[in-house]
Parts: structure tokens; C-alpha cells; sequence
């Protein structure tokens, strides 16, 4: 165990001071690697954090480029990163706010043939991604390889945020069995997102991960937390696991990754008509 | 002396408050399942409730949480609603600045009105 150089005990300090985290805390949060799927409006808060409390080792997975109507929220990325892949610029943030953290960017799309490859390099994983293919696709990849995930989805002034223990708890698809039709839950490009509300959703991801990463606290296990921004409230549900679920149920019947994308687009026959969408 | 509730509310979140444009509404009870309190629902209020909650053969959605009190519902077809409850209904929310695939094939967004 290599110690603390002073320079790390300062930068640390407030943390080492909590009885919770404490010097093992702080070295566990040194050692431990975590995958951002997604450096966007929810990818960008969970980064920043995770990067300033010196977790080790963070995955950042996003194949787009950075985009001026992304800097709305995605505070990931500044205007000088404009076209570029939003990994990069991800990495550079991080690893200027902290030079303890190695980023490592995954310029790829995820999907069936690569998740469990590159998931398998991580601890913990916090799904922001911008589509339901890629959250049902990490929701199985994480059960499958038993890594706990952090999922959250916005939209416009609402949050929606729980905590994926496999084998211990309920897992999204236990929630919400399958995608939603194509249209009826509309892109924040389409509906809109107030920027600081993906900012509480992330922060509130980053909190969940340090506490797995720490073993502290009360996991957002069981638990599906609703923010609503314009009211200012938090709703609390209490969901069970589904022992009929197909991906962690007693009894799986997805047991390999598929083409979720594909499978999303096959249901585009009962797409929700577009005009009920505002 | 209480009187007997004779309705139930309904509580909408995300895309569906947002196509009401209501948080919350009521609707005359009796008695019947979760099923039946949803379609009731959407005899209500019609066709841009109907699509959120219904597939074009009548079927319930698998991608819904409906609460019942708060407390999640299993089986949509056989859990009872009494008059006084109340229903919350939820949908899965991705976020993103990827347009769905439905949106791809109809064009542009509400930002149209502005350029």
C-alpha cells in the first residue's frame, strides 16, 4: 500500500476528516474504477465529482462530438471543444481537475458484441446514456457481469434515479420490462431539459456510486427516487425484485446480449403518434 | 360524519403530464381493477391519453409503473382500485440529445417555431 503523498492529504483532506471515509476510504476511492456511460448532462456531474473525490480509474463511453447545444448542461465540455469526441474533452476535464484519475475514453458506441468487454474492466458503472437500447443494454450487461449500476433518466424538469444491485435487488428491467414504444418518451432534444436538473439527477448518481464504492450508507437499492425540478420535490417508490423478471428473475430467459437497438426499432409498428408528444 | 369518497385521482408524470398538461386528475369510482380504472382513464380523455398507456390491440404497455397508494402494482388486470385511491403512472424517462426513433422519421422539433 503506497501512502499518501502530502499534496494528496491535503487535496483529500475534507474527505479523510469523515469518520465514514477516513484515510481506507480515501485509498479505496483510489483504487476503485468506475464506467460513465455517456459524458453528457448526466455523465458530466458524475464525472466531475467522482473525478474530484479521486476515484482512480474512469471510463467515459460516448462516440458523439461535443455540440453547442450541448453546453447547456454537459459542463463536462467547454466552447473550445466544439466537434470534438466528447471523450476526449471528458478526459481532459477530469484529468486537469485531478491528476490522481487516468480516463480512459471509449470512442465506440456500446453495444451487444462490445459491453461486456469493456464493462468487465470496471467496478461500478453509472448509465447517463441519451436512448432506452443502450440502458436496456447496460441494465443486462451489468446484471449479467454482477456490476452494481447507478441509473438515472431526465427529462425536462423531472428525474427519475435507482440503484442496480444484481442478485440483490430489483434491476431496471424489473421496473420497466421493456422500451417504451419509439415517441412515446420524447429525447431531451425534443422535449427539452433544464440543464441544472440533469445536474441534481448526476449528483445524486455520484453520490450513490461513492457510497457503493465506499460501503457506506443506504444504497438506492429497491428504491426508484422521482425529482420533480419545478416542484422542488423528491418521491420515493418502493420496487420488489421480479422473480419472473427475464433478465435476473429466477428463471432468466435473456441470458446474451441482443441487438437492443433493433429490437426497440421492432416496435416502431405501435409508435405513440407523433402529435400527442408536445 | 365522513362521507364515502365516490372518486379516484390520478397522478401523471413525465411525458403523459406533460401531453395533459395536468398533474393530476380525478375520475368517478366505483369499483374495478387497475385495468379498468386505466381505461375508464382514457375514455375520459381520450385520444392523447390512450397511446401511452394502451398498444393499438388494447393491450397495457410493459414499459409502465402504475402505483396504487404508492405502492407498485404486479398484475395491472387483477389488482383492485377502490373509490379514494389513488394512481400514479409512471413512464421510463432516457434523456439524451439523440432524437427517439419515431422523431428521426417525423423531422423537426418545437425548436422550429423559432428559426
Amino acid at each position: 500500500m503506497t501512502a499518501f503523498t502530502e499534496e494528496q492529504i491535503e487535496r483529500y483532506s475534507r474527505h479523510i476528516i469523515l469518520p465514514e471515509v477516513g484515510g481506507a476510504g480515501q485509498r479505496a476511492l483510489l483504487e476503485a474504477r468506475v464506467l460513465l456511460i455517456g459524458a453528457g448532462g448526466l455523465g458530466s456531474p458524475v464525472g466531475l465529482y467522482l473525478a474530484a473525490a479521486g476515484v482512480g480509474k474512469l471510463g467515459v463511453v460516448d462516440s458523439d462530438n461535443v455540440e453547442l447545444s450541448n453546453l447547456q448542461r454537459q459542463v463536462l465540455h467547454s466552447t473550445a471543444d466544439l466537434g470534438r469526441p466528447k471523450c476526449l474533452s471528458a478526459k481532459e476535464t477530469m484529468e486537469a481537475l485531478n491528476p490522481d484519475v487516468e480516463v480512459v475514453p471509449h470512442h465506440v458506441r456500446l453495444t451487444a458484441q462490445n459491453a461486456l468487454d469493456i464493462i468487465s474492466d470496471y467496478d461500478v458503472v453509472a448509465d447517463g446514456s441519451d436512448n432506452f437500447a443502450t440502458r436496456f443494454l447496460v441494465n443486462d450487461a451489468c446484471v449479467m457481469a454482477a456490476k452494481p449500476l447507478s441509473h438515472a433518466g431526465i427529462l425536462r424538469f423531472e428525474g427519475q434515479l435507482t440503484t442496480i444491485l444484481p442478485g440483490r435487488g430489483p434491476c431496471y428491467r424489473c421496473l420497466y420490462p421493456e422500451p417504451p414504444p419509439p415517441g412515446m418518451v420524447p429525447s431531451c432534444q425534443e422535449a427539452g431539459i433544464l440543464g441544472a436538473t440533469a445536474g441534481v439527477v448526476g449528483l445524486l448518481q455520484a453520490t450513490d456510486v461513492l457510497k457503493l464504492l465506499l460501503g457506506i450508507g443506504e444504497p438506492l437499492a429497491g428504491r426508484l427516487l422521482l425529482f420533480n425540478a419545478l416542484d422542488m420535490t423528491f418521491k420515493e417508490v418502493r420496487i420488489a425484485r421480479d422473480p419472473g423478471c427475464p433478465v435476473c428473475g429466477d428463471r432468466p430467459l435473456i441470458t446474451s446480449l441482443v441487438d437492443y437497438e433493433e429490437a426497440c426499432a421492432l416496435r416502431a409498428g405501435d409508435a405513440v403518434p407523433r402529435e400527442v408528444v408536445p | 360524519m365522513t362521507t364515502e369518497p365516490t372518486n379516484i385521482t390520478l397522478r401523471l408524470f413525465g411525458p403523459l403530464m406533460t401531453a395533459l398538461g395536468r398533474k393530476e386528475i380525478g375520475l368517478a369510482w366505483a369499483e374495478g381493477t387497475v385495468r379498468d380504472a386505466l381505461l375508464s382513464f382514457v375514455e375520459e380523455h381520450g385520444a392523447s391519453a390512450r397511446p401511452f398507456l394502451f398498444d393499438s390491440q388494447g393491450n397495457l404497455w410493459k414499459s409502465l409503473i402504475v402505483l396504487v397508494n404508492d405502492e407498485p402494482v404486479v398484475d395491472l388486470h387483477t389488482a383492485p382500485v377502490k373509490a379514494g385511491d389513488t394512481i400514479s403512472i409512471l413512464l421510463p424517462l432516457a434523456g439524451g440529445s439523440q432524437a427517439s426513433i419515431a422523431a428521426r422519421r417525423v423531422g423537426p422539433t418545437a425548436l422550429g417555431r423559432f428559426r
